[in-house]
């Protein structure tokens, strides 16, 4: 664990932009067509729930990693097995979203370019920011946040301004009832990606006003909620159902059809520069807490010794995971939920409370 | 083993001290002898019985004999003749009474005869040779086995003037010296309180330069003022010559292309620094101030920008951020849309475009680089070149990087504008320390822009904002008070609020004593004239 902190406010910005990331570029849960936006907020809800189960595992921890924590809760050996585990999921996950990354550049503007090399060139921007530590990486984040955020409302007023959104192609609400929502929330939503504010779990030792913690983490996973489903309802208001179903990227379909005076059109950059912001901080997030935890665990003195190897095994990774685009996103939507999400997300954690909850009634007793 | 370690660490101290008293040419620190003769050969000896060594011998009267020693042009000869030797002629005592009280009559001279403000006895050589250097005069007496070192410091100086490399429209025009004393004069009468401290210490084994830092007392950060202190004490080189070697000496951060401390010439930006809590440190011989510690957003702050209104100020720095972008990515962006990202463009202007690069006969990187390291040469040679020739090289360059150059179908005329409006840009930033790394790392994102496009832009623009947020001048962030965010300090940034909202001062410069104003204090009609009913 590096000796640092960071305050509130970054770790709100920090949560904030980590949800956005690359949520706010895909088709979030177009399933349920219409009501992805409801949807998204179930997916939400479920998500404060998880947040408040790790939550409590670090309130009774406020020093330690999850690595240090597993280890007193269930053991030195499983709670060794359990963080590791953990450490390679998050370094898993880090490969998914920078092949996520990787395809999407290649699919909107790069065609020609080999997926190794624009994976490269983000993966050494990543190295060199987890190399600078966590307090650096809020700071950093403190910035882009400003970025993003004048990003989204000039996009925002230039959207309403062109004339494009039409509320009755968010109508009608509710057809097919609650279910096929539940649905779509059950399935995707609460995993992606309000379940994988899990890897907070590291983060959240690093703040320096404990008490702060669970205010400051509900708030941004609500803001960065409200946020997605605006900018699905948005999308779906702009392109209808149909075409925000069938497009690979809405917002950026979206932000296409952005048409002012003959001379504002094809702000493609807006769209770009949002995705290699948010891309770039949930990787970094990702890659920082798998390597802060592989260190503790292997108890290496010096941290930094890991972040390059490491980042190289992410960059391969990423490569090798699928051998094309429709087979990852295939992955990404089916399998990966239920048997690495679930388990990571809420499994192991509600088990990891239940044990935690059994022991202090134990020691009350006796 | 251990032992073995610690024996050859000692080893090494012990090198490097020897090596250091080579490296010092190691002064004399014994006795001063009784004799004078000796005392003046030993001086000869030392300074090579150099031309400018002033030795004049005074006899008051046949038994006791006095020698005056001083360095020609350092001393204000008029201080010497008058305080010096024409007191020392009148007031000795024509008759030999004080014969063998030779003691007494050095006492004398002392106490009563010498009428200047600084004098000092010393009986060790330690001090003597670098106080002779620094322009005191010397005073030896016959059998007395003591020095009387009288401070006659001045020579030549040059006259406060107005700082040529910050101009500003309103505002004082006054401008640092070389000189230390005056340097630290101007500041002293603007903050007229006991609370300025000064410390002066000497540094560079062999050029042995003042260097002074100065702060508020109560306001400046003590961790801080010790930080400062400690970095220049552990400097040990045999010169320090202008203030940019202090600073490349003690900044944080030395693999970076960004000032972590500013320099300035104008007094009354060192004193509003100073009365913010920052330290300010004076190295003598030079006009040049250097200000620790400062955040990023200084460098688009001017001092004029306090002196006008708010809402102008404002504008301005947000002008200046903007111009700092653009002569930062202007040439690359050009690029990246010319070279990757056509579609990006209205239709209308890319046909503009294409058209007027059809005959070009170079990739837009290439018609790029070629300008901007031209725009570079010309700026050089502008800067080095004798005034009589200055205006030849603005015509030729006028030429060369402007109709010229497109007539003869090198580049295209889009180009020409690109760099100009780059060039211009990057002199309306105010402090020419970030003007000029902004040049530098404008070809880096030329470079990425010409590879990747706009990703490459992208990549190299959050490379610099971790890289900015990663630095730190002496502990304090790079980019506060944005990040970390700072709510209270926010007024004084890119915006610059009225200044009856100027409440605290930069929270992580000067930890103690922020409150900076009282309440109320912001202006309004009379009384009488307001809406408002008196109760």
């Amino acid at each position: 664990m590096e000796k640092a902190k960071i305050d509130a406010i970054q770790l709100f910005i920090l949560i904030f932009l980590f949800e956005l990331g690359s949520a706010l570029l895909v088709p979030l849960a177009i399933e349920a067509e219409e009501d992805a936006w409801l949807a998204i907020f179930f997916g939400l809800a479920v998500g404060i729930l998880i947040f408040l189960i790790f939550h409590a595992l670090y309130q009774t921890y406020p020093d330690s990693l999850p690595t240090q924590y597993m280890r007193n809760i269930i053991g030195n050996y499983l709670g060794w097995v359990l963080g590791f585990a953990y450490c390679l999921y998050f370094l898993y996950l880090s490969a998914r979203v920078l092949r996520d990354f990787g395809s999407m550049l290649l699919t909107i503007a790069y065609h020609e370019t080999p997926l190794f090399i624009v994976n490269l060139l983000l993966i050494l921007l990543i190295i060199y920011t987890v190399y600078q530590g966590i307090e650096v990486m809020a700071r950093t984040g403190e910035l882009l946040f400003v970025i993003l955020y004048v990003l989204a409302i000039s996009g925002f007023i230039l959207i309403v301004s062109s004339g494009l959104i039409d509320l009755s192609n968010l109508k009608p609400v509710l057809e097919d009832g609650i279910v096929p929502i539940l649905n779509v929330a059950i399935t995707q939503t609460i995993f992606v990606p309000f379940g994988e504010a899990i890897v907070f779990s590291v983060i959240l030792p690093y703040l320096n006003n404990p008490k702060k913690a669970k205010k400051v983490g509900i708030l941004a996973l609500c803001l960065s909620g409200i946020n997605l489903m605006i900018v699905m309802a948005v999308n779906i208001a702009v392109l209808g159902v149909n075409l925000t179903k069938r497009s690979q990227f809405p917002l950026l379909t979206t932000i296409q059809s952005i048409q002012i005076a003959d001379f504002l059109e094809r702000l493609d950059v807006f769209f770009m520069l949002a995705l290699i912001i948010g891309i770039f901080i949930k990787i970094t997030i990702f890659f920082y807490a798998a390597v802060i935890g592989l260190g503790d665990l292997f108890k290496v003195t010096n941290v930094k010794q890991l972040i390059y190897p490491l980042g190289l095994v992410v960059l391969l990774l990423s490569n090798s995971i699928a051998s094309n685009i429709t087979e990852h996103i295939q992955e990404g939507l089916v399998i990966i939920p239920f048997i690495l999400h679930f388990p990571f997300q809420i499994l192991f954690p509600l088990f990891l409370l239940l044990i935690v909850y059994l022991k202090k009634r134990k020691k009350n007793k006796a | 083993m251990p032992i073995k370690i610690r024996q050859k660490k000692k080893r090494n101290q012990k090198k490097s001290q020897v090596e250091k008293e080579i490296r010092t040419f190691n002064l004399p620190d014994d006795e001063i002898s009784e004799n004078l003769k000796e005392n003046i050969e030993r001086i000869r000896k030392i300074t090579g019985n150099s031309s400018d060594l002033i030795i004049r011998p005074l006899k008051g009267n046949d038994i006791v004999n006095m020698t005056a020693v001083y360095i020609d042009g350092l001393v204000d000869s008029p201080t010497v003749n008058k305080f010096v030797v024409d007191s020392v002629f009148q007031n000795i005592d024509p008759q030999p009474e004080g014969k063998k009280d030779k003691q007494g009559l050095f006492e004398k001279i002392f106490a009563e005869v010498v009428s200047i403000g600084e004098v000092k006895q010393l009986s060790n050589w330690k001090d003597v040779f670098l106080l002779l250097m620094a322009g005191n005069t010397l005073l030896f007496i016959d059998d007395v086995p003591k020095v009387m070192v009288i401070d006659t410091r001045g020579g030549k100086k040059r006259n406060v003037e107005e700082p040529p490399t910050e101009v500003s429209i309103r505002g004082p025009r006054d401008g640092f010296t070389e000189s230390i004393q005056t340097n630290i004069s101007l500041i002293r009468r603007r903050i007229q309180n006991p609370n300025l401290w000064v410390e002066t210490m000497k540094i560079g084994n062999i050029t042995q330069t003042s260097v002074s830092i100065l702060y508020l007392n109560g306001i400046a950060n003590e961790k801080i003022v010790n930080e400062v202190r400690t970095r220049l004490k552990k400097i040990d080189v045999d010169s320090i010559l202008e203030s940019g070697y202090i600073e490349q000496l003690i900044e944080d951060q030395t693999l970076t292309t960004f000032p972590t401390l500013y320099h300035t010439e104008r007094p009354d930006t060192v004193a509003g620094n100073v009365l913010e809590g920052r330290i300010a440190i004076l190295v003598d011989g030079t006009p040049f101030v250097l200000l620790a510690p400062v955040v990023f957003i200084q460098f688009f702050q001017a001092v004029e920008d306090y002196y006008s209104r708010f809402d102008i100020s404002t504008s301005i720095r947000f002008l200046r951020v903007l111009t700092f972008m653009i002569s930062l990515i202007a040439p690359a962006l050009y690029i990246a849309v010319t070279t990757f990202h056509q579609e990006m463009v209205p239709t209308r202007l890319i046909i503009a475009l294409a058209a007027q690069r059809e005959a070009v006969p170079f990739p837009a990187v290439v018609e790029a680089m070629l300008m901007e390291v031209t725009f570079e040469i010309l700026r050089e040679a502008g800067i080095r070149l004798p005034k009589a020739i200055g205006s030849t090289v603005s015509i030729v360059g006028a030429l060369v990087i402007g109709q010229a150059a497109v007539e003869a179908g090198i580049v295209s005329p889009a180009m020409v504008i690109i760099v100009s409006i780059t060039a211009i840009a990057s002199f309306s930033t105010p402090s020419y320390a970030i003007a000029i790394s902004a040049r530098l790392i404008r070809f880096l994102f030329m470079l990425s822009a010409a590879t990747f496009g706009f990703y490459g832009i992208a990549l190299l623009f959050i490379f610099m904002l971790v890289h900015l947020c990663s630095l730190r001048s002496f502990g304090v962030p790079y980019m506060s008070p944005m990040a970390p965010l700072s709510l209270s300090n926010l007024g004084d940034t890119i915006v610059r609020s009225p200044f009856w909202a100027f409440k605290q001062r930069p929270h992580l410069i000067g930890n103690q004593n922020n409150k900076r104003q009282g309440e109320n204090q912001k202006p309004g009609p009379p009384a009488s004239r307001s809406l408002k009913t008196k109760k």
